[in-house]
């Protein structure tokens, strides 16, 4: 009698634990990859980008620049491609705008010169994947008028350098 | 006053004995490491069964894959909590091994070794390798850790009781504890995107096609071919968890 109870509790119990779409698939809880998908998205596809901005995305097709993606350097694009009412766009486009002063740092991201990156020094692999060079020599000049430091994208264009 | 062990009982514990180091051999001899999972055990199904690719020797280390995992995936922004993220190495002449990521290589990297005592040098992009033994997946007391039917890693954040047995059991440092949530936090192969359609953000932002991912079932998907065509390897193969990522040139120094 007791041993019918407790089984009946245990069923119970586990009948209220037991997620309901537990087993699906597999030993986990099946809703759990519908809600995996449905997570928002920042980033959208360089693809996206043409539609709007196609002058830029045919500059950046034909040159060194053709492999990189525009968030990769622009950042997080996805609410942006969204709208196309104009307003929207040019409050969502303020994150996106790179800042003329910053790109020395910027660019050296990929281009600044490092011992991982000239893998030609150690005549192993006689390739580079990218052609490096030294920020704090390459073409550091100063404005004659502003007396600032010459920015990357003042002699590269970035959409097709 | 104990008793001397009969003979014919220390025999049958003996042979016993032999029996099971025997079945232990030969088990061990029946599933041998598949460090290339092609020619292994693959799970029956349909549809794609997700693998990666990441070529050393293209990667330059711009961490682009890194900040875009981090702003599509909402990781905190603290310089500890990395889905994805790039180690350089550097082994010197004199064969010391220095490991530098200076937060997971969203800032760029800064040569820390000079050029003429460095034997040689490389980045060394890291991510969940998703496994397809995954220990991480073994250890959950919970069911909150999962493998899905793509062969996705995946964590059930309305489950997870956040005891960290899965961060331990990790052995290539790839979950953390999210600090707000309190729950176990990786790499999800951003399967949001993948469902619709889209590249994860790492692959669609990597600017030398260094990482690559695709389809395991299919023998001429581009990541077939470029497990193929390149000598690969997986990280920790000793450890057998069945990992998914397939490094190409990838140094032994490297762990
Ligand atoms: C629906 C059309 C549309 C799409 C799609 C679109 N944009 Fe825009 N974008 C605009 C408009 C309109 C502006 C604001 C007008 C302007 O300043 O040129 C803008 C402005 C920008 C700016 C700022 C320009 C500035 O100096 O003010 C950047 C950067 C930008 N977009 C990047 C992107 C990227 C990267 C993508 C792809 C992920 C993208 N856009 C997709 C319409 C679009
Ligand atoms: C190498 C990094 C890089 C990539 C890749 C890149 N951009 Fe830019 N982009 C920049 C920089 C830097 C500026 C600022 C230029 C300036 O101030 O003159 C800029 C400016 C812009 C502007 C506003 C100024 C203008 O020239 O009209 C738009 C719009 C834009 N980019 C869109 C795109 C789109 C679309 C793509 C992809 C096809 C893209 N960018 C790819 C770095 C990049
Ligand atoms: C995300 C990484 C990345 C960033 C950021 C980046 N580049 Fe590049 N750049 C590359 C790669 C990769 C190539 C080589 C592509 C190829 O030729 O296949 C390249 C090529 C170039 C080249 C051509 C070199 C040659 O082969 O002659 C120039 C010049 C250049 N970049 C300048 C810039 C400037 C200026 C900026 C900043 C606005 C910049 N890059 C930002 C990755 C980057
Ligand atoms: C005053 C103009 C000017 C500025 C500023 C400038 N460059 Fe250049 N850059 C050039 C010229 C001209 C060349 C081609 C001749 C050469 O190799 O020096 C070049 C070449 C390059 C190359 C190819 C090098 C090679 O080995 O072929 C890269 C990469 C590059 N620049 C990146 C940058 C970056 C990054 C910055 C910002 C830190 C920058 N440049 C700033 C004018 C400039």
């Amino acid at each position: 009698m007791t041993f019918a109870v407790v089984i009946a509790l245990f069923l119970g119990v586990r009948y209220l634990l037991v997620p309901k779409s537990f087993g699906e698939y597999g030993h986990y809880r099946g809703l759990a990859l519908a809600e995996n998908a449905d997570r928002p998205l920042h980033y959208s596809t360089s693809a996206n980008c043409a539609r709007c901005h196609e002058d830029i995305f045919g500059d950046k097709s034909k040159g060194h620049h053709a492999g990189l993606s525009c968030e990769g350097c622009h950042g997080p694009a996805g609410k942006h491609v969204l709208f196309s009412d104009s307003t929207h766009t040019i409050k969502l486009a303020d994150s996106l705008i790179l800042k003329r002063d910053s790109t020395r740092q910027f660019c050296a991201v990929c281009h600044e010169k490092n011992a991982a990156r000239i893998k030609i020094l150690f005549d192993t692999i006689n390739k580079s994947v990218v052609k490096v060079v030294e920020e704090k020599k390459h073409n550091h000049l100063f404005d004659k008028e502003t007396h600032k430091l010459l920015n990357c994208i003042e002699c590269h264009n970035p959409h097709d350098p | 006053m104990r008793k001397p062990m009969d003979k014919s009982s220390r025999r049958t514990f003996l042979k016993s004995g032999l029996v099971l180091a025997g079945g232990v051999v030969a088990s061990g001899l029946l599933k041998p490491f598949n460090a290339v999972v092609l020619a292994g055990d693959k799970p029956k199904g349909e549809g794609p069964w997700y693998g990666i690719g990441i070529d050393i020797e293209k990667c330059i280390g711009c961490g682009r894959c890194a900040k875009s995992c981090k702003l599509e995936n909402n990781v905190p922004m603290e310089p500890f909590y990395f889905r994805s993220w790039v180690e350089q190495y550097t082994i010197k002449k004199d064969g010391e091994v220095t490991i530098v990521s200076p937060n997971g290589g969203i800032d760029g990297f800064k040569q820390t070794v000079p050029d003429n005592e460095i034997f040689k040098s490389f980045f060394v992009p890291k991510m969940c390798n998703h496994c397809y033994k995954s220990p991480c997946v073994q250890v959950c007391p919970v069911g909150a850790t999962f493998v899905s039917p793509e062969g996705v890693v995946l964590v059930d954040p309305n489950y997870c009781i956040g005891c960290r047995y899965c961060v331990q059991a990790c052995p290539y440092g790839c979950r953390f504890l999210n600090p707000e949530k309190n729950v176990a936090d990786k790499c999800t192969f951003c399967y949001h995107r993948l469902q619709k359609g889209m590249s994860p953000a790492c692959f669609a932002n990597c600017p030398t096609k260094a990482r690559i991912y695709g389809n395991l079932r299919d023998k001429s998907s581009e990541l077939v071919s470029f497990i193929k065509n390149h000598t690969c390897m997986v990280l920790k193969p000793n450890l057998n968890t069945g990992s998914k990522l397939f490094y190409n040139a990838l140094s032994m120094e490297v762990r």
